[in-house]
């Protein structure tokens, strides 16, 4: 290897990881994930008991070098087949397939899951560092060629180009350079971002968003975009967020994720690029955009420089137990926000946080409302009322006299 | 409102209390007196008996002392078999009266595979190895997640991994030719998240057999337990706070209208299966059964009604502490329902399941895995535990195939009736200067775990936090790099390795056509009752949102519904689970 190449950073490997359908047997991914990301790899986890088509959904709008699937509850040969046949229905048939399920998966079965078009399976008592060693190997070099894809896919392979050229390039870029599907807007979206502490609820309040979205618009679709931290020493991290989002398994909405790869903005370096995409691809009526869960001292959508600003409106959430009226008048984000939500609202010191936080918000005379929501709780009020606040800002529909109660039933 | 902190401190304080008549039995001669009286008066109880070879020995083994102080110390540290704070064991004679035929007999083997008939053949198979009834059933993933087999892409899972159940019908042929209403029946169903929909199709099933008046004939227990769920086995389907009230509603039922049936178990296992330490295990376990109480107590019930019906099921492996984790589970339990929810005598008793550890058994040389099990089987009885699963050799690769189930079985019946180790005398090890060492250790770590769940606010606010899947994820990897860096020995895997390559076992599968069958069957039902079912339905919903008692309502649904509408109904109503990584 030259020099020259070595001092390039490298680009991390995305692999996509799920438990099949029916089956929550995650110990052995859990720590799988962790072993990959303590290697440097970003991995996307998508959580147990996932439907073929979630996964296939995940794995296109993510544009990961590889699916690795954990099953053990059985019917893994009709399983990975499934994923595989629609990863091809779907024109994504490059991004291979492979698992392990210990002992449950035997030789047999891999030799037809092969014919089938799985790439390969971990037997059990395959040791952790062999198989991380493998996967770097057999995936990690796969070249992510600018190659033409349609639909979701597209737009994943726009942002991950950015992701690319951002991280070679360390700045953010904007709009164009990676402007595969850049053709005139049909529609102009609403793009909000939302900041706030960590663990106050903006990936729950998100998802709680999505699906008064989805219930209010019977045909448009929503992006989100969820920013988490990459690990500073190795460079892997573990991207978690599509674990919780219940509403989000909807081919509606396209959900990315993205690593800030030593971006400490609170925003991918690329972050700027992938609204830039997602809005000129004229898909959306609404974007989301989630900034990591850090400081409070400064406003991750406020970008330095010039150009037009990068959201429409920043949504602010906090949870009760931010350490007392002090700390609140150091919140940059309390003084600019457009919309203001207090979630965790079952929380015993919601009440006097209400009271506090109205009061520094009357200060800041912008005529800014606080919006109290519980986004845990299902068919919250709060959550509505903040919707309704975004939609009408947004110019999007919703219905009149609030929400009605959840007309999916799909358990799943 | 975590009583954790409590409980611990009560744990404390009760040491504190037999460390304070310890030294009053040593200085008090009138106490001495006492107690040496009412030593003498047990060793009078204790019957005799002889040994095949000759020797003979007494039913109970009991420290050989006239020490005050010794005699103190085993009374109120460990408590007599069946006394408080019933370290050794909950009730006096346990497995010694299996002999005689009158005792519990431990052995329940788990089953479950293909569809209902299938497994209908493994339960009378694995009958001709049992005196009494016993019946544990294992079912498949659509059921355990509450989806009909004709769920869009579950076909696959159809019957694999256990038993495939979507209506009351399928409950019938489950258990055709079994009198469950025998005194000596117990069924045991591993069913969570749809746990008040199964067990509604249970009763509907035996009520069309045995008559309308059975339910209190009906023993046994159903899993339920929706914390180690959200924390470990991953199969919640409704909200938190919905599973909780659904599995309240079905306690509160059972309790007056079943009272022979075990309406929670308790479990560790899985928790430790998904990587918890032994502490880990025990003091999560323990602490969603104090939740439980804590809730059953809010909502109005009598801890000395339904803590009587609240059951614990653990896991056993090989680590040394399991050597008495059963012991000390039973401890902590007994004194924390006494001082701190107040329960008399028989809601302080921990009864307690025992499965073999699962994740111990390896696909490399996987006969070792008979050894193994003997091992963990050892120290589940050692622990006395009420009843106890032992799995199959080929646990790694399969649903255990018929060969390995009795070899499974007979490893049991080995250890209790050819081997003469519990078969005489009853607590033959309580006592044991390394047993007390580990107990004492043991017990102030699953303290220590109390105090730090008590100042996160409890399990419930602990478990939005991630904390117990945490600490499960990171003792679950922790576990599998020792494996790997040859920390933890594993024989056949990372020491004494041979060249073999991996066996080819049979396996038990479930064949496209049975799946298909099995669709079929529920379609039929769907279609029969396709006028009945939106009407009861409409009444479940009606009474979910009402805030009323769901489970008895279940109990009329289930008869013209499937599992599948069921669960949708429900979710309609209070929405979905949001899963966590
Ligand atoms: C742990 C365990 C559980 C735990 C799971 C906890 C959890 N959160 O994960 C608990 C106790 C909850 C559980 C429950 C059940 N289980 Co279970 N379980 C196991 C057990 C003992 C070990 C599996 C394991 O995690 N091993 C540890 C991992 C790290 O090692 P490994 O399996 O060897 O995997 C290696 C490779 O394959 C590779 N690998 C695995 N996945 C992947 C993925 C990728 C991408 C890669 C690269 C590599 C890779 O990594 C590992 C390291 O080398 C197995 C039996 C066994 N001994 O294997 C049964 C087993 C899988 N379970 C089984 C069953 C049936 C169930 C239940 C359905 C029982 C029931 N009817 O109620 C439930 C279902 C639970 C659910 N929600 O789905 C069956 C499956 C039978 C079948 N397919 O025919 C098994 C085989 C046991 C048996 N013989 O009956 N189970
Ligand atoms: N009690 C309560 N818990 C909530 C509420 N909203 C979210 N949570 C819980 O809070 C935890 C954190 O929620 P997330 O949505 O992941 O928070 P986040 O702000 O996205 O966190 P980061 O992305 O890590 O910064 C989860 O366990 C949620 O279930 C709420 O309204 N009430
Ligand atoms: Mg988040």
């Amino acid at each position: 290897m030259s020099a020259a190449k070595t001092t390039r950073p490298t680009v991390p490997l995305r692999i996509l990881t799920a438990v099949p359908v029916c089956d929550g047997h995650d110990s052995a991914v859990t720590t799988i994930n962790i072993e990959l990301a303590r290697h440097g790899i970003e991995v996307i986890y998508l959580g147990y008991h996932q439907a073929a088509s979630a996964i296939v959904r995940a794995a296109i709008q993510e544009d990961v070098n590889v699916v690795g699937l954990s099953s053990y509850n059985g019917g893994h040969i009709v399983f990975f087949k499934e994923v595989v046949d629609q990863l091809t229905k779907l024109g994504s048939g490059d991004i291979p397939v492979f698992g392990g399920g210990g002992g449950t998966i035997t030789k047999a079965d891999e030799r037809v899951m092969k014919r089938q078009g799985t790439d390969c399976i971990y037997f059990a008592g395959t040791s952790l560092d062999t198989m991380v060693a493998e996967i770097k190997r057999n995936y990690g070099l796969v070249a992510k060629p600018r190659a033409r894809f349609k639909g979701d896919r597209a737009l994943a392979r726009a942002i991950t180009i950015a992701e690319t050229e951002s991280l070679e390039a360390r700045r953010p870029r904007r709009a164009g350079s990676a402007g595969e599907v850049a053709r005139a807007p049909k529609k102009k979206p609403f793009v909000v971002g939302v900041a706030g502490p960590g663990g106050a609820g903006k990936s729950t309040l998100i998802d709680e968003l999505t699906s008064r979205f989805l219930r209010n618009n019977s045909a448009g679709r929503i992006a989100l975009l969820a920013n988490d931290p990459s690990h500073p020493d190795t460079g892997g991290a573990i991207l978690g967020d599509r674990v919780s989002a219940i509403y989000s398994q909807d081919d509606r909405v396209f959900f990315r994720s993205l690593a800030t790869r030593g971006s400490l903005t609170g925003l991918s370096a690329a972050a700027p690029a992938a609204i830039d995409i997602l809005k000129n691809s004229g898909e959306f009526d609404l974007i989301l955009v989630e900034s990591v869960g850090v400081g409070q001292e400064s406003d991750p959508f406020r970008i330095l420089g010039k150009g037009p600003p990068l959201v429409d409106a920043t949504l602010f959430v906090l949870a009760p137990y931010y350490g007392g009226r002090i700390q609140l008048q150091k919140i940059a984000l309390l003084a600019g926000a457009d919309l203001v939500a207090l979630n965790k609202c079952d929380h015993p010191m919601a009440h006097t946080a209400r009271a506090e936080i109205q009061a520094r918000l009357d200060q800041n005379s912008k005529n800014q409302k606080l919006h109290a929501t519980t986004a845990a709780k299902h068919f919250d009020l709060g959550v509505d009322a903040l919707f309704a606040a975004i939609a009408r800002r947004g110019h999007l529909p919703v219905s009149a006299g609030g929400e009605k109660a959840c007309s999916t039933a799909d358990p799943l | 409102m975590s009583q954790l902190g409590k409980i611990a401190d009560s744990v404390d304080a009760y040491n504190a209390h037999v460390i304070a008549e310890v030294a009053r039995a040593r200085t008090d001669s009138k106490f001495a007196a006492d107690l040496r009286a009412r030593w003498a008066k047990i060793h009078e109880t204790v019957d005799w008996t002889v040994s095949p070879t000759g020797t003979p020995l007494p039913r109970l083994a009991l420290p050989q002392t006239d020490d005050p102080g010794v005699i103190a110390e085993y009374l109120f540290g460990q408590g007599l078999p069946g006394g408080f704070p019933y370290a050794n064991a909950a009730y006096r004679e346990m497995y010694l009266n299996r002999l005689t035929g009158t005792g519990e007999e431990p052995m329940r083997l788990f089953a479950g595979l293909g569809l209902a008939e299938d497994t209908n053949a493994r339960f009378h198979y694995l009958g001709t190895h049992q005196k009494s009834l016993r019946l544990s059933t294992a079912f498949d993933g659509p059921t355990l997640y509450g989806l009909d087999s004709d769920h869009e892409g579950v076909l696959g899972k159809v019957g694999e991994g256990g038993v495939a159940i979507d209506t009351v019908e399928d409950m019938t042929r489950l258990f055709a030719g079994f009198d469950l209403t025998r005194k000596d029946a117990s069924v045991s169903m591993t069913m969570n998240a749809p746990a008040p929909m199964i067990l509604a199709m249970f009763i509907a099933a035996a009520k069309r057999r045995f008559g309308p008046g059975c339910a209190p004939n009906l023993r046994g227990t159903i899993q339920a337990d929706m914390l180690k769920e959200v924390q470990a086995q991953n199969e919640v389907i409704f909200p938190i706070d919905a599973s909780l009230r659904f599995l309240c509603d079905m306690i509160e039922w059972c309790v007056p209208n079943m009272p022979r049936w075990y309406p929670v178990s308790i479990s560790g296992y899985h928790i430790a299966e998904a990587g918890a330490t032994p502490v880990q295990q025990a003091a999560f376990t323990l602490s969603n059964g104090f939740t439980y109480t804590g809730l059953l107590k809010a909502r109005g019930a009598d801890v000395n009604k339904f803590g009587p019906r609240l059951s614990f099921f653990l896991d056993c492996g090989l680590d040394v502490e399991y050597l008495v984790l059963g012991r000390v589970c039973r401890r902590i339990w007994a004194i924390g329902m006494k001082e701190v929810f107040g329960a008399g005598p028989k809601a302080q008793i921990l009864k307690l399941h025992t499965q073999t550890s699962g994740r111990s058994l390896i696909a490399a040389e996987f006969q070792n895995n008979l050894t193994r099990t003997a091992v963990e089987l050892m120290l589940s009885y050692m622990n006395y535990t009420n009843s106890c699963h032992s799995n199959s050799a080929d646990e790694p690769f399969t649903t255990p195939t018929e060969r390995y189930a009795t070899l499974a079985s007979h490893g049991q019946s080995i250890i209790m009736e050819e081997s003469g180790v519990f078969k005489h005398m009853m607590n033959m090890f309580g006592g044991a200067p390394g047993l007390l060492i580990l107990e004492k250790q043991v017990e102030k770590a699953i303290l220590e775990v109390f105090r730090e769940m008590d100042t996160l606010g409890g399990v419930l606010p602990a478990q939005e936090q991630r904390y117990q899947r945490s600490k499960i994820q990171e003792a679950g990897h922790n576990y599998e790099k020792q494996i790997y860096a040859g920390a933890r020995p594993i024989i056949g895997l990372n020491k004494y390795k041979s060249d073999e390559p991996m066996p080819s076992v049979p396996l038990a599968r479930t064949s496209p056509i049975k799946q298909r069958l099995q669709v079929e069957r529920l379609l039929a039902f769907k279609k029969k009752n396709a006028k009945k079912a939106p009407t009861a339905l409409h009444k479940l919903e009606n009474v979910a949102r009402s805030g009323g008692n769901v489970f008895s309502e279940l109990v009329h649904t289930v008869e013209v519904c499937s599992l599948g509408q069921i669960t949708a109904c429900l979710t309609n109503v209070v929405g979905k689970f949001r899963p966590m990584v």
